[in-house]
């Protein structure tokens, strides 16, 4: 298939772009997002404290706000698009592969801002033992580059079903299991002062599979 | 028919024909049905699987049918697989569930197949179904190996290994259990491929109706 | 790629047994033709018999699910991934970013297709239909006939060779219908037009008619 190698960055690049200033300007996604984490933070520290030394409740814990938040607005990426009927426009200007990497490269910039305000909060409400860094945010920015791998194609599948909301939680949370398991044990063994070499391995190969799996499936979504 | 008799046959030779495995006691019988579903779970969406893909590849509606059907079939199967494991399990161990890292992974398999159905019911028409499931299972399914054999590797596992033994450890177990338990598995899955395609049958006869109402 | 870059009279659009059919959906049955630029088109029919389905064929945006359409240029095939960059698409559900400016959704979509100079290019498709002065407004603050104008700079901001226009006279006075003829005969001078349209105004600017009597809405097979 001929396809003009630069114009396919540069239609990343664009849609990228274009994705930061239109969230930019609404703004109602990052902001929903932040009080959906905040908020269900909040919560968890009322009901259980802080935890100076419980590293499995911890790792889980934090996953689960995390996931949580992600499943409420990583969706809404493709459902504005949906909802603008601004899809024939994209689909008229770039290629299927380049506009999912260029929401895929915005949701994971989303992600990002997210954990950056949502993870020290969390640290300083929960207590927990020291952080190593190191471990720590490598296990973070894998696991976050798997769940946002998965729900870019997931995202652009159920935006374009009915009953979107709950479908995509319910579609995704199956698939991100693996992520969430090596996540925890992950964080987990960081916080008990055991290697993490396993958990990144794993995370590391889900993103390769499922990266590599989108990139052949991501041609099929749109054929309307 | 002759389905039925096999299955029946091969069941009553384990229940009173073949001798138990030491280890197992009584519970041995489960064997005859607990492996052969979890097998035809596996098959089922192996089928799934490559239909999704060749659909994507060839787009002939008859391939999404297949997906589906076996997709259907799949999930009884694994709840079977579920729930007979777990009657071993209250049996061997005294609880039902235990999170069990097999135990987890049929779960989670049921809910991928879950979400495949769900997905397919909030769709409308037909290409776009076939086409956005179709990739939605080929992306579950390479998750899988991930749910089934990385995860349980995280956690310390209660579930036996291969209760079969390897080919150097001949003897060990006795040929009746062997052929029973062989007979089930055959019987099952042949079972599973008739009954997918009555199912494909069924949906290819409600679309020809459709059709002609639509003409009509 | 630029009409003036293509040289005149390679591009060709063919269609071969093209069709369009799902159960219980109106569709487009099996078409046949081949144009060549330059020159227009325009595709009739009914409502409902499949014009904006045939264009969308064309335009890539559709799979057929028989027959084949064929664009070629320079006698080579277009495969219709790479079909966006050589065709401009003016269609009513056409939306763009309301958020976002004129100009800016035209930079953006300068920008994806890889044009240099991008304000330059979006504020001379502006300045084209008549838009230029609407330039740093909010897309949502436009009237429908503006939209529809900017439609039009959407599909010829970067100089196509192929022009497929649904209906683009709808939502448009007078003057703007003018504007459409005017476009239409500049890009028809060394690129190919088609028009889908039911208005004899603007079919009458093809020379070459393709008639669609497809089922329609409430007509009998």
């Amino acid at each position: 298939m001929p396809h003009d190698g630069s114009s396919s960055v540069a239609a990343v690049w664009a849609i990228l772009r274009k994705e930061c200033r239109s969230e930019w300007r609404t703004r109602y996604g990052l902001n929903a997002a932040l009080l959906f984490a905040v908020t269900t933070l909040t919560g968890v520290s009322f009901a259980v404290g802080r935890l100076p030394d419980r590293t499995d409740l911890l790792a889980a814990l934090l996953w689960v706000v995390l996931l949580f938040a992600a499943l409420a607005s990583l969706a809404h990426a493709f459902v504005r698009e949906v909802e603008g009927h601004t899809l024939t426009l994209l689909r008229l200007v770039a290629s299927p592969t380049a506009i999912a990497l260029g929401k895929l490269l915005f949701n994971l910039l989303f992600l990002a801002v997210l954990e950056a305000v949502t993870v020290p909060l969390f640290l300083l409400l929960m207590g927990g033992p020291p952080v190593r860094w190191g471990p720590f945010l490598l296990i973070l920015g894998l696991g976050s580059v798997a769940l946002a791998v998965t729900t870019t194609l997931v995202g652009a599948v159920v935006s374009q079903a009915r009953g979107r909301g709950a479908l995509f939680a319910a579609v995704s949370l199956p698939l991100l299991m693996v992520v969430l398991a090596a996540g925890v044990s992950g964080l987990r063994a960081q916080w008990d002062g055991n290697p993490i070499g396993a958990e990144a391995r794993i995370l590391l190969a889900y993103i390769a599979v499922v990266l590599g799996a989108s990139v052949l499936l991501y041609d099929h979504l749109w054929e309307d | 028919m002759l389905l039925f008799l096999w299955i029946a046959a091969a069941l009553l030779g384990g229940f009173l024909w073949a001798p138990l495995v030491p280890a197992l006691g009584e519970s041995t019988r489960v064997l005859y049905f607990h492996i052969p579903s979890a097998w035809v779970m596996s098959v089922a969406f192996g089928w799934s699987f490559l239909h999704s893909v060749l659909y994507l590849m060839r787009r002939r509606i008859g391939h999404d049918d297949q997906a589906a059907a076996a997709a259907e079939l799949g999930i009884l199967f694994c709840i079977g697989a579920a729930v007979s494991g777990a009657l071993w399990a209250k049996a061997k161990w005294g609880t039902y569930w235990n999170w069990d890292p097999r135990e987890t992974t049929i779960f989670f398999l049921f809910l991928v197949y879950g979400a495949y159905l769900a997905l397919r019911s909030a769709i409308e028409g037909e290409e776009k179904r076939a086409r956005l499931s179709a990739v939605y299972s080929a992306i579950a399914f390479v998750t899988v190996p991930f749910l089934i054999f990385v995860v349980p590797r995280l956690y310390a596992t209660l579930h036996p290994s291969p209760i079969l033994p390897q080919a150097g450890e001949r003897g060990s177990i006795d040929p009746p259990i062997v052929v029973c338990f062989t007979a089930m598995l055959l019987g099952f899955t042949a079972l599973f491929f008739w009954i997918t395609s009555l199912r494909v049958r069924l949906v290819r006869l409600e679309r020809r109706r459709e059709r002609s109402e639509a003409a009509a | 790629m630029s009409a003036a870059a293509v040289a005149v009279g390679t591009l060709a659009v063919e269609a071969r047994g093209l069709e369009h059919l799902y159960t219980g959906r109106r569709g487009l049955p099996a078409v046949s033709f081949a144009l060549e630029a330059p020159g227009v088109a325009a595709v009739t029919g009914a409502n409902g018999s499949g014009k904006s389905t045939l264009l969308r064929l064309l335009a890539g945006l559709l799979r057929p699910t028989a027959g084949r359409a064929l664009v070629t240029v320079a006698g080579r095939e277009v495969p219709p991934a790479a079909r966006r960059a050589v065709l401009g698409f003016v269609s009513p559900e056409l939306a763009f970013y309301e958020e976002f400016s004129c100009a800016e959704n035209l930079a953006f979509v300068a920008e994806a297709r890889g044009l240099r100079e991008r304000r330059t290019a979006a504020l001379a498709a502006l300045d084209r239909v008549g838009l230029g002065a609407r330039a740093g407004d909010r897309v949502a603050a436009l009237s429908s006939g503006m939209r529809q104008r900017l439609r039009l700079a959407f599909a010829v901001l970067h100089r196509p060779p192929l022009l497929l226009l649904d209906e683009p006279g709808s939502h448009l006075d007078e003057e703007g219908r003018r504007l459409v003829e005017r476009i239409v005969e500049e890009e028809s001078r060394a690129g190919l037009v088609v028009i889908a349209t039911n208005e004899t105004r603007e079919s009458g600017l093809a020379a070459r008619r393709i008639e669609l009597r497809g089922r329609g809405l409430g007509h009998p097979a």
